[in-house]
């Protein structure tokens, strides 16, 4: 069994590392307008079919948008299925676009430190049904 | 009532918007700083070389490629016009400058009524075609939550209410005092809600080292 499954999710840690970042995360979230426009220049999203949940802004709002309202106070459950989205669907390339200027590539490293401060990374025997890379 | 709501709330409007934003400014300015290194200048940005007017043009047109205005451009063509009318609209309206002129002694100079009445339909149709947007396209539909159609709502309120004013359709006095409600919720939700990207569209810019940046994004959270 891998540690992932045994160390209980620090919330406090959670509350104090969201803090940390909250003048320019909460600004980054609270002043996107959810234009969609930054979809095209992913290219996971392209490759995918344009399926709307590889969109850069729909990842960010899904997980550390939701770690923001949820105040840090979240489960393992939660944090395994947001490294889904901050590794498996996104691989921090850097090259995505937001006309109003919200650096999407920081708020994704950002989410990812959060989840490796609990233990919540990908494994390397990890079963998914689709390739990691 | 009528009094209150165009006399000191208006005001009040006014003072929350502009506290409102030096606020967000000041606090944007206080959480960046310098970095301590700055970007090399990019490539072909050391020597300029004379161009002349249609080489520019062409020039500009064809950096337009790797845009938006290449992967969206009917977005961005709806959105340009959007955000000019809304700033243009509210500034250069004849019955605003007259209110000014009244209660300030000065005014700004003022466009041909009619011109803003169909600058204000564009804007409400640019709204509408938001609202399509958020309704039928998947993607955007993905991200958007009932906060967004209250924003859109917030934005669109005062061109709303102010055309029904302008052609005195429904009962002009309750539709006027909506219109300025309207606008009032509209200057005191700038700097709070995601309509403050108005402010911080430009300074993301300080932020970004690339060819759309101010002084070369020489900052940093």
């Amino acid at each position: 069994m891998s540690n992932q499954e045994i160390k209980p999710i620090d919330a406090e840690e959670i509350k104090e590392m969201l803090n940390r970042q909250k003048g320019k995360m909460k600004r980054y979230l609270s002043f996107c307008s959810h234009c969609s426009l930054c979809a095209e220049s992913c290219f996971l999203y392209r490759a995918h079919n344009k399926d709307p949940q590889y969109m850069p802004s729909y990842k960010v709002i899904q997980s550390l948008g939701k770690l923001y309202k949820k105040r840090g106070k979240v489960d393992r459950r939660f944090l395994i299925e947001i490294k889904g989205i901050v590794w498996r669907n996104c691989v921090l390339c850097g090259r995505c676009y937001c006309p109003i200027g919200i650096h999407i590539p920081s708020m994704i490293a950002f989410t990812r430190g959060i989840c490796r401060s609990q233990d919540v990374y990908p494994q390397p025997d990890e079963v998914s049904s689709e390739s990691w890379l | 009532m009528g009094d209150l709501i165009d006399g000191q709330l208006v005001s009040i409007a006014f003072i929350i918007f502009v506290l409102g934003l030096l606020y967000q400014g000041s606090q944007f300015f206080k959480l960046t700083r310098k970095k301590e290194w700055i970007l090399p200048p990019l490539p072909g940005m050391e020597k300029r070389v004379s161009k002349t007017v249609v080489q520019y043009i062409i020039a500009g047109l064809a950096s337009l490629k790797g845009t938006l205005w290449k992967t969206d451009p009917l977005m961005m063509i709806v959105t340009s016009v959007f955000h000019v009318c809304l700033i243009l609209v509210p500034i250069f309206l004849l019955g605003h400058n007259i209110l000014l002129d009244q209660s300030w002694g000065l005014s700004l100079w003022s466009l041909h009524e009619s011109f803003t009445d169909g600058l204000t339909i564009a804007v409400l149709i640019c709204v509408a075609f938001f609202m399509m947007r958020r309704l039928f396209l998947a993607r955007v539909r993905a991200i958007t939550s009932f906060y967004d159609y209250f924003v859109l709502l917030i934005a669109a309120g005062p061109f709303l209410t102010g055309f029904l004013a302008y052609h005195q359709w429904f009962d002009y006095h309750i539709v006027m005092i909506l219109h300025i409600l309207a606008g009032e919720l509209m200057l005191i939700t700038i700097p709070f809600t995601k309509l403050g990207h108005m402010l911080f569209f430009f300074l993301y810019r300080f932020l970004i080292g690339s060819e759309y940046s101010f002084t070369r994004g020489s900052r940093t959270w």
